[in-house]
């Protein structure tokens, strides 16, 4: 009898299924994935009149993003690999890489909420209008931006196993990013640091939205910052990748 | 041994296993048939996982070879693993999704069309008719493990895999789980057992191997397991009633040292 496999599509609509409606009964994390940059904005009104509507917007969606790479994803790939929630998975006949690229989707997917919320929010509250292309453009930068997060948060749960230790790793990280990069940006930790900040991960990531939000200044900095970032998620990623075990076993 | 793997469902030839400068596996090599129940037996660190993990494709031997239905798993793994229906130790689904939903996920990338009546009859099969929009950890353990062997045979597979399935499971429980072992017996599936349960091995299993310290010290039907080694004095010294058990056999065999 021959054995038949089955297709790559069939398994993947399986698999996207099930981790959406996973994300869907997480919603209460969902909305403080969302709600987080959304209120930072609202609450943000003078500096919107100090720095500009598109350095607020960018500063919000780089949290946001930050919060689904560092938060979201990598504490949900500890726990089930913790759970063996994987290894059942790999002895049915599903290709590794169709588990982590169903994942990768509905973290894309939260992404586009998280940005539509926030650009709505700085719309509504805070009369923040861009130009269609400055949209298109700017929803491409996250997605760069979103692509370098989940490879950190890809290379945290490469490089330790236990779920609690990456949890935590990650919460640090992540608040460390938040603090760190918006004192950055207010110009609060004096030149050197505040370089330091403008080339790390959040700097480089707040950067190509922020000039995505006015694609025609675009310059030469901000083809670096593009750079960086496609080099820090190519590092991370790698990293990440690397180190990944699919079992805590040891 | 050529006669055994002719015909087998599963054929593991001269299979080794490393782990660092730890050889987990030395050359194990055994077959399973068409409506045979086979066990593997061994203490704890034996060697029984590490071969199940290697069948099932989850780590690569430093040599040998399986074979799944005349599949070579490390050359077609996703063919090889379309024919094995498995029952992990320690296996966990998403806590978020519902039993009827899990079902619906393994019948989709196990290419099985269900409708949710379907679903509903393999739960009822179980008895767990009423469970459908229950969540897996809600479950009781013995539910769990009904709930992951109707997972393991959705797609009717050729080759069953139950790594120490009735662990923790009530005598009552434990019966039933027996009981379905045969049915599928019946219906011409080969099934490998890992257990700690000699009473277990000894009833329901065709064909036995003990596994010690990563080699196969003996292969059998276990009456005549224990038949042959009923005069080799670690067995009688092990023996705590007179009348020559399996477990005799087992602990005289592969020492009466209590295993990490």
């Amino acid at each position: 009898m021959e054995t038949i496999i089955p297709s790559t599509s069939k398994v993947l609509s399986s698999l996207l299924r099930a981790d959406f409606t996973t994300q869907w009964r997480n919603r209460r994390a969902v909305i403080m994935v969302i709600l987080v940059p959304v209120i930072i904005l609202i609450s943000w009104k003078g500096l919107i009149e100090k720095f500009g509507g598109a350095f607020a917007l960018s500063n919000c969606i780089t949290v946001g993003l930050t919060a689904i790479g560092l938060m979201g994803y990598s504490n949900s790939v500890a726990r089930d690999r913790d759970k063996g929630v994987f290894q059942r998975l790999r002895v049915a006949p599903v290709p590794s890489w169709s588990i982590m690229t169903s994942r990768l989707i509905v973290q894309l997917a939260l992404i586009v909420i998280m940005i539509l919320a926030v650009f709505f929010a700085g719309y509504k509250y805070d009369h923040i209008s861009l130009g269609r292309s400055a949209y298109i453009m700017s929803i491409l930068a996250s997605f760069i931006g979103g692509a370098m997060y989940l490879g950190l948060g890809q290379a945290i749960v490469g490089m330790i196993t236990n779920p609690e230790t990456v949890s935590s790793t990650s919460r640090l990280v992540y608040f460390f990013f938040i603090m760190i990069g918006l004192f950055g940006a207010f110009g609060a930790l004096g030149e050197t640091l505040g370089q330091i900040v403008r080339w790390s991960p959040y700097g480089v990531v707040a950067h190509i939205l922020s000039s995505s939000m006015h694609p025609e200044s675009w310059d030469g900095e901000a083809t670096k910052a593009l750079a960086l970032a496609f080099a820090y998620t190519a590092l991370f990623s790698t990293l990440g990748i690397r180190w990944f075990k699919w079992n805590t076993a040891k | 041994m050529d006669n055994l793997i002719q015909g087998a469902i599963l054929a593991v030839e001269d299979l080794n296993i490393r782990y660092g400068n730890i050889q987990a596996v030395r050359g194990v090599s055994f077959s399973v048939h068409p409506g045979e129940i086979f066990g593997l037996l061994g203490p704890n660190g034996a060697g029984k996982t590490s071969t199940l993990s290697a069948i099932e494709g989850l780590l690569k031997p430093e040599s040998g070879k399986i074979r799944v239905s005349g599949y070579d798993i490390r050359e077609k793994p996703l063919h090889a693993r379309a024919n094995i229906g498995v029952q992990l130790q320690s296996t966990s689904f998403q806590p978020e999704l519902h039993v009827g939903e899990i079902i619906r996920l393994y019948a989709g990338i196990y290419n099985v069309s269900m409708s949710n009546e379907q679903i509903g009859e393999v739960l009822a099969s179980i008895n767990l008719a009423d469970s459908s929009t229950k969540k897996f950890g809600q479950l009781s353990g013995g539910q769990q493990q009904r709930v992951s062997l109707a997972i393991a045979l959705i797609h009717t597979p050729r080759l069953v895999l139950l790594d120490e399935p009735t662990s923790g499971l009530d005598p009552q429980s434990r019966r039933k789980l027996w009981e379905r072992m045969e049915k599928l017996r019946e219906k011409g599936r080969g099934i490998i057992l890992t257990t700690h349960s000699m009473e277990e091995a000894e009833s329901v299993c065709d064909r036995i191997a003990i596994i010690d310290q990563g080699k196969i010290i003996v292969t059998g039907i276990p009456q005549e397991i224990i038949d042959n080694n009923r005069n080799n004095a670690e067995v009688i010294r092990a023996s705590r009633k007179g009348k020559i058990t399996l477990e005799d056999v087992f602990i005289g065999l592969t020492g009466d040292a209590v295993r990490a």
